[in-house]
């Protein structure tokens, strides 16, 4: 529905996300887990995961549907629930400028408008509010807006309007943390944005339905949505007599927002509920639905509401809860690939930050300094401790099979760049023990421990983050898992660290954390260089060598247009990757929407025609009064 | 007496700042700021350092206290990054909400307990004192999140008598329904909070009037024929409330703190939410804000006692 938005230096992509736990400012497609509060292990599962963790009645993966169709006579209007599971409530900046949280923006995805729709693979295609266009050669992209869009007050979306959406964010007075790396990409914009222009050289409206931006380089990665192209429109007639710096705190954003999506806002109580009506002029045609109701649903009661039939669908329901949901009668759970993955990562060398010279000037760019003497740096024993682990039995006895291992560092959902054929780091512990021999990691002194090649002693630290109920036990397993191939593996500080302080030790390369396990959302564009990449301050493993480089120039170069060419890069890259693994891809997971059954119709596959049934808001409907419990 | 309430609050001053100090330098240890949580594909690094260097988060300890002393004092207690809006404006947002629960639940409160304490102290030794005495004891002993996860899955869940969660309802148009919502919305949390908040009511105003019944006063009030029942409405239950109304202050008070378990609970938009939320985001000028204006009510409910005492018990005298 809305359309994400994603920005990316072509230096440094921020292709990034922490999965937030307490915090929850997930992605809007991130199902925040890992979250929570509490560490309390259950004894059940703590004995599961014990001896042999991996035999026994494997659950397999779950599969699911993304489209759901109920039989029945369409109601006339009618009132569809949301329940919005997040334990951080909604700020209530309705603006993609200024919004912050991701809270802000799923309420405010009802309302607003997509301008930029895009495909299965998250790539812009023409089925928003305007169409686009990319030309390699002039380093334009040309946006054309379709007939009939209006916003919420009658007055039609205009050029002028992303113009305006250009300008707020550029403003010298500009408040919100949108402003990056892409946006100054466009000419002038630097100028604009330090006071020295009034307008944006790069930015012409040809008319009121055309738009064209010139960059000062283009890379194929602003085909992606969200990749670095801003796709968004503000309303310049409504909001253009206020002052940048009031913005975020004028009724007009706060209270009486307008967008051109199917529903206008009709009340908001400030972090609980907001309800919408039909915009009858949408420009897809009226919704059939009266109204929209969407509350914010806390995760320890979110399956009690769903018992009870609260609501007709749940957006962000948490995965680590399913097998408490997942037969609830009256609904059917959809589910989709989430854009996130798990994974342990070793520590390989330091983050530097930039040289200067006398005046200032950088003469060596802040990097990522890869250490060959670093603990891990053996890439045998990287590699034999991921077949020690069993990763598929992880995902089926600690989260119902809605994750399941992984195999490469880029996620399925970009089926056209993601090595599916990769076999990765199946369960094997003797190969892990054969790994170590060879590699010289023997046990000399008899304490069934190995020591490294050195004669050493090797214990290796762990740092784990803490929330939700199964952080412990997975923690456990690992390490008793490495224990069975002779690898002593101690939690750092002997307990789980919290989110906030977890980062601060693992971003500032604490010496004394060797490994850690953490996770990444990956946003809508597969690049991964912001993740991996030698300047990229997120490649918190800090590694970096010369290869890596090459394959990710070629990931992100322009030739990269002609696709096929670029997939093929993004597979050599995945098999180094995976080879010389500093770090561990461990789960993928699967994101899970209830949806009741008296919804007529609900479709969450990625990238289908929004005029499809079930896909576009304006297309849903119900087929009864009340809500289904059986 | 004015000398002395003038000499407490002037002493409040230093005790404040001694308190902001504290908060400011415990802050500074927790790990991460409220950018940490905010890392996402939609945001570029370096914009995140420009805020952190934009908001003064990376100036040293000393510098962010002066500053913010300063602006303090003009009455600039700073922006929420949560919010994106002045702290004070947060707040304003929220302490509606709190009082209006603090309200009902004190009032709920002293309704179960005063005729629950006098009916005990009474007739004591009764099957209605053992009664309420078994009451005391399991409501003193119950958590007060255990009694409230019990309440919303019994009558928000399971009967449906009561919102589960919220402050209002989005459906509310009139100013009318906006009130009777309100209403609907704090009955749960502040009989929840009522249930358990009556012990130290009900055992106070039971052990005076026990003993209060066989003082010499309450003797001669009888022998001079006074009927038993304005004995007690007139004579004993003053006395007896002394303990109760030197608690009065910190009741007062508490009606704009608010509490962290109840609002957590019931999702209740109330200061006790927003207070963890900070934490939890590392919201820091809320926090302050927040943990200062906790401080300063203590301070307050303190010397309110004191008066409401000195009020009540001619007895009390201060200079």
């Amino acid at each position: 529905m809305s359309n994400k938005k994603r920005y990316s230096m072509l230096a440094s992509t921020a292709a990034v996300a922490f999965i937030l736990a307490a915090c929850g400012n997930g992605d809007t497609e991130d199902t925040t887990e890992e979250t929570g509060n509490g560490t309390d292990t259950s004894e059940e599962v703590e004995d599961e995961s014990g001896e042999d963790a991996s035999a026994g009645d494997e659950v397999e993966p779950v599969e699911f549907d993304t489209r759901v169709e109920n039989e029945g006579e369409a109601i006339d209007g009618g009132t569809l629930s949301i329940g919005y599971v997040s334990d951080s409530p909604f700020t209530g900046i309705f603006s993609t400028e200024l919004y912050t949280g991701n809270p802000d923006a799923v309420v405010m995805g009802y309302m607003i408008g997509t301008l930029l729709g895009y495909d299965e693979n998250y790539q812009i295609d023409d089925s928003g509010a305007a169409t686009f266009e990319l030309d390699q050669e002039t380093n334009t992209v040309t946006m054309t807006i379709k007939d009939d869009v209006l916003w919420h007050d009658g007055e039609p979306l205009k050029a002028g309007d992303i113009a305006f959406a250009h300008e707020i964010i550029g403003h010298p007075d500009y408040t919100g943390v949108r402003y990056s790396g892409d946006l100054a990409n466009i000419v002038g914009m630097e100028a604009f944005k330090n006071g020295e222009a009034d307008s944006i050289e790069g930015i012409t409206v040809v008319d009121d339905k055309t738009i064209e931006i010139e960059y000062q380089s283009v890379g194929v990665q602003m085909l992606q949505a969200g990749g670095g192209v801003w796709g968004y429109a503000a309303p310049r007639h409504y909001l253009e007599g206020i002052p940048v710096a009031e913005l975020e705190s004028a009724p007009e954003i706060r209270e009486n927002p307008i967008g051109f999506g199917p529903f206008k806002v009709d009340n908001i109580v400030p972090g609980e509920s907001v309800s919408y009506t039909a915009f009858e002029d949408y420009y897809r045609g009226a919704p059939k639905l009266d109204r929209i109701e969407l509350e914010t649903v806390p995760t320890s009661t979110a399956v009690a509401a769903m018992e009870n039939a609260q609501y007709d669908i749940f957006e962000g329901m948490p995965t680590d809860q399913y097998e408490n949901y997942e037969n609830i009668p009256g609904y059917t759970n959809l589910g989709v690939d989430d854009t996130a993955y798990t994974y342990i990562g070793f520590k390989l060398g330091e983050w530097q930050e930039a040289e200067t010279d006398e005046d200032g000037n950088i003469v060596e760019p802040a990097q990522n300094v890869y250490n060959e003497d670093a603990k891990m740096a053996d890439k045998n024993l990287r590699q034999a401790m991921a077949y020690a682990i069993d990763n598929d039995a992880v995902g089926s006895r600690f989260y119902q099979g809605l994750r399941r291992r992984a195999n490469s560092p880029i996620i399925p959902n970009f089926s056209d760049y993601y090595a599916e054929d990769l076999e990765g780091y199946p369960f094997d512990p003797d190969r892990a023990n054969e790994i170590l021999d060879e590699a010289g990691y023997k046990d000399t002194n008899g304490d069934d421990i190995r020591e490294t090649p050195e004669g050493e002693e090797l214990v290796i630290n762990f740092a784990s983050m803490s929330g939700g109920e199964v952080a412990e036990p997975i923690v456990e397993y690992y390490m008793q898992s490495w224990e069975r191939v002779g690898l002593k593996v101690e939690l750092l500080d002997g307990r789980l660290h919290e989110f906030n302080s977890f980062y601060d030790r693992v971003e500032a390369d604490d010496p004394d954390i060797d490994i850690y396990q953490g996770a990444w959302g990956t946003g809508f564009d597969p690049t991964p260089e912001g993740l991996y990449g030698r300047f990229a301050p997120f490649n918190y493993t800090r590694w970096a060598t010369e290869e890596n480089d090459e394959l990710m120039e070629a990931m992100t170069s322009t030739e990269g247009f002609d696709i096929e060419w670029r997939a093929e890069k993004f597979k050599e890259w995945q098999e180094y990757f995976m080879d010389e693994l500093p770090v561990i891809p461990t789960l993928f997971r699967k994101a899970v929407t209830p949806v009741n059954n008296r919804v007529g119709a609900y479709d969450i596959t990625v990238g289908e025609d929004p005029d499809t049934e079930g896909v576009g808001l304006h297309t849903l409907y119900l087929i009864s009064e009340d809500r289904a419990t059986e | 007496m004015w000398k002395t309430i003038i000499r407490r609050i002037l002493l409040m001053i230093p005790q404040i700042l001694i308190l902001s100090i504290l908060i400011f330098v415990i802050a500074d240890f927790m790990p991460g700021d409220p950018f940490t949580g905010l890392i996402d594909p939609n945001l570029d690094p370096a914009q995140l350092e420009a805020m952190r260097e934009a908001y003064g988060l990376n100036d040293p300890l000393p510098v962010k206290y002066v500053r913010w002393m300063r602006n303090a004092f003009q009455g600039d207690f700073g922006r929420s990054f949560n919010y994106q809006q002045p702290v004070t404006a947060v707040i304003a947002g929220r302490i509606g909400n709190t009082i209006r629960l603090s309200l009902l639940s004190v009032i709920l409160t002293y309704l179960i307990g005063l005729p629950l304490g006098i009916l005990a102290g009474r007739y004591n030794e009764s099957v209605l004192d053992k009664t309420v005495l078994v009451y005391n004891f399991v409501s003193f002993a119950v958590p007060i999140f255990v009694l409230a996860l019990l309440m919303v899955w019994i009558f928000g869940y399971n009967l449906n008598w009561f919102p589960a969660r919220g402050s209002i309802s989005i459906n509310a148009e009139t100013q009318w329904e906006i009130w009777m919502s309100q209403l609907y919305h704090l009955l749960l949390p502040s009989i929840t909070t009522a249930i358990l908040g009556t012990t130290s009511i009900i055992q106070y105003l039971r052990s005076e009037i026990i003993d209060a019944k066989v003082s010499d006063y309450v003797k001669t009030a009888r022998s001079k024929g006074v009927p038993i029942q304005k004995v007690y409405t007139k004579h004993i239950f003053r006395n007896a409330s002394l303990p109760i109304a030197s608690g009065f202050g910190y009741t007062i008070v508490s009606l704009f703190t608010g509490s962290i378990f109840i609002e957590q609970i019931f999702t209740y938009r109330g200061m006790g939410y927003l207070f963890l939320q900070s934490i939890n985001t590392r919201d820091y000028s809320v926090i302050f804000v927040l943990v200062l204006f906790y401080g300063f009510m203590a301070l307050v409910g303190t010397l309110l006692s004191d008066l409401i005492l000195m009020a009540v018990d001619p007895r009390i005298r201060i200079d």
